[in-house]
């Protein structure tokens, strides 16, 4: 039975799951599929989270951020914050609100999870290295987040963070970025 | 930056360095961290704006990646001091990288054809250790091989483009390779306790293996583009079924045993750990 003063699974999650990107405002750690599990014993929280990009600079941001999310919660007295690995985190663990967010923010949304396309596991990789390639991009194609053009070309694989390249909308002439596929 | 963090870095213990999980962890954490000390002297100097941001992003995201391994190997994996104690504050001769890592970025030819035969090297060693027996091994690999496919097509586009430049950068990558890849190989030095690494799960294939299964990678690469004879003669059979690596490829102990260059020891390391060794315990 809920009291006030014992902190419930639902209402620690709910706090930890609106907690915002710090480099992506719009997008909550819960619209990120970031949250792993949340156990309450007590007054005492223990919050699992999965890191996204595995270099990403916001991680400590965000895991204070949590913290100071969750201590505001009535009973609340001790809380641990531990990152895993285990299962790893990929990008199709992004919300539909997540995708509607990003593409509000000017960045297209993943369309999958780590596609390591043509490189078989347990086995050599499927092109030849020297194989001439489509164009940059043609086979992790995103439509243009402002117009909806699919018109678009990347124009660098590395952009201004790690989890995002940078691309550029041939309809709107619009530069726009798109997460990476992770 | 301040120094008064709670935990002092003298108050940290290294874990044991010979124990298989670590010694195997510190293989991959050393080489990531090196590579991306070595790849972050482009920033600012690439020949290009996208060259200098590929080369920054990657090497951040080298040095991230030593990060994740670092932490598979301290208790709490929140315990910066603890991480930066293991990453920046161990002697020269304690780092197990291979040696290949530490060379200086030389000029943009050797860096791309490191670049090109360490990335074939790491995506192969990171799908052996999919399947690793330890799980957090498993996962992380599992992270940081959707993260590395990016680099991995970054030293493929470099590679073709240079091959099919024109003469110049032909030639160019040609002397660059024919110069990396015999240090290359070292990065399939066989690893102190291999055998029982194999025997207890936790690292699914030998390094001889990971070897056979990056020749069969490059090989016909290098071949296609006129590079063929950069292998050494002793390894041009290696798509023979009963090809063995020869005894003798490996005759000293190197990199994975610490012993190291000047490129790490008096290069590399002391700028590395500068500040490390002048404030520990420091956080920024």
């Amino acid at each position: 039975m809920k009291t006030d003063l014992i902190p419930s699974v639902d209402e620690v999650r709910a706090a930890v799951a609106a907690v915002p990107d710090p480099e992506l405002p719009p997008v909550t750690v819960g619209m990120l599929g970031m949250i792993h599990d949340v156990r309450v014993d007590g007054g005492a929280v223990e919050i699992e989270l999965l890191p996204t990009f595995s270099g990403c600079p916001a991680t400590e941001m965000i895991e204070r951020d949590v913290r100071d999310a969750v201590a505001g919660i009535a009973g609340v007295e001790d809380v641990a914050i531990r990152f895993r690995f285990d299962p790893p985190w990929t990008a199709d663990r992004i919300t539909d609100e997540g995708h509607e967010r990003l593409r509000s923010f000017g960045i297209a949304p993943p369309t999958g999870s780590g596609a390591v396309s043509d490189v078989k596991a347990g086995g050599r990789r499927s092109l030849p290295v020297m194989a001439s390639r489509p164009e940059r991009g043609a086979d992790d194609p995103r439509p243009c987040p402002y117009c909806g053009s699919e018109q678009t070309a990347q124009e660098s694989p590395f952009g201004p963070t790690p989890c995002r390249d940078i691309r550029f909308c041939d309809s709107c002439n619009q530069p726009f970025e798109a997460f990476k596929n992770l | 930056m301040s120094t008064d963090s709670p935990t002092r870095a003298d108050e940290v213990e290294l874990p044991d360095l010979d124990d298989l999980r670590t010694a195997l962890v510190l293989t991959l954490a050393d080489d990531e961290l090196v590579t991306g000390h070595r790849h972050s002297h482009w920033t600012g100097v690439a020949p290009s704006l996208e060259e200098d941001l590929a080369f920054s992003t990657i090497a951040q995201d080298e040095i991230n990646h030593a990060d994740v391994w670092y932490q598979l190997l301290v208790d709490d994996n929140g315990d910066r001091a603890a991480i930066d104690e293991l990453g920046l504050g161990r002697r020269p001769d304690q780092y197990r990288h291979a040696v290949l890592c530490e060379r200086p970025p030389g000029d943009f030819a050797y860096t791309l054809a490191r670049h090109w035969c360490y990335d074939h090297f790491d995506d192969i060693r990171l799908d052996v250790l999919t399947g690793s027996d330890d799980k957090e091994i498993a996962a992380v690999a599992t992270k940081l091989r959707h993260e590395e496919r990016y680099h991995l097509e970054h030293a493929d586009h470099w590679f073709r483009r240079l091959v099919r430049g024109g003469d110049e950068a032909r030639e160019r990558l040609g002397e660059a390779i024919q110069e990396v890849l015999p240090e290359a190989l070292w990065l399939f030095e066989p690893l102190p306790h291999e055998d029982s690494m194999i025997a207890e799960g936790l690292l699914p294939a030998y390094t001889g293996a990971q070897l056979v299964r990056w020749l069969e990678t490059i090989a016909p690469a290098l071949e296609e583009a006129g590079f063929g004879d950069a292998l050494p003669t002793d390894l041009t059979d290696w798509d023979r079924e009963d090809w063995q690596v020869p005894e003798g490829t490996f005759s000293e102990q190197r990199g994975r045993y610490g012993n190291h260059t000047d490129d790490f020891v008096e290069d590399v390391w002391p700028e590395m750990t500068a500040l490390y060794r002048e404030h520990p315990g420091a956080s920024w």
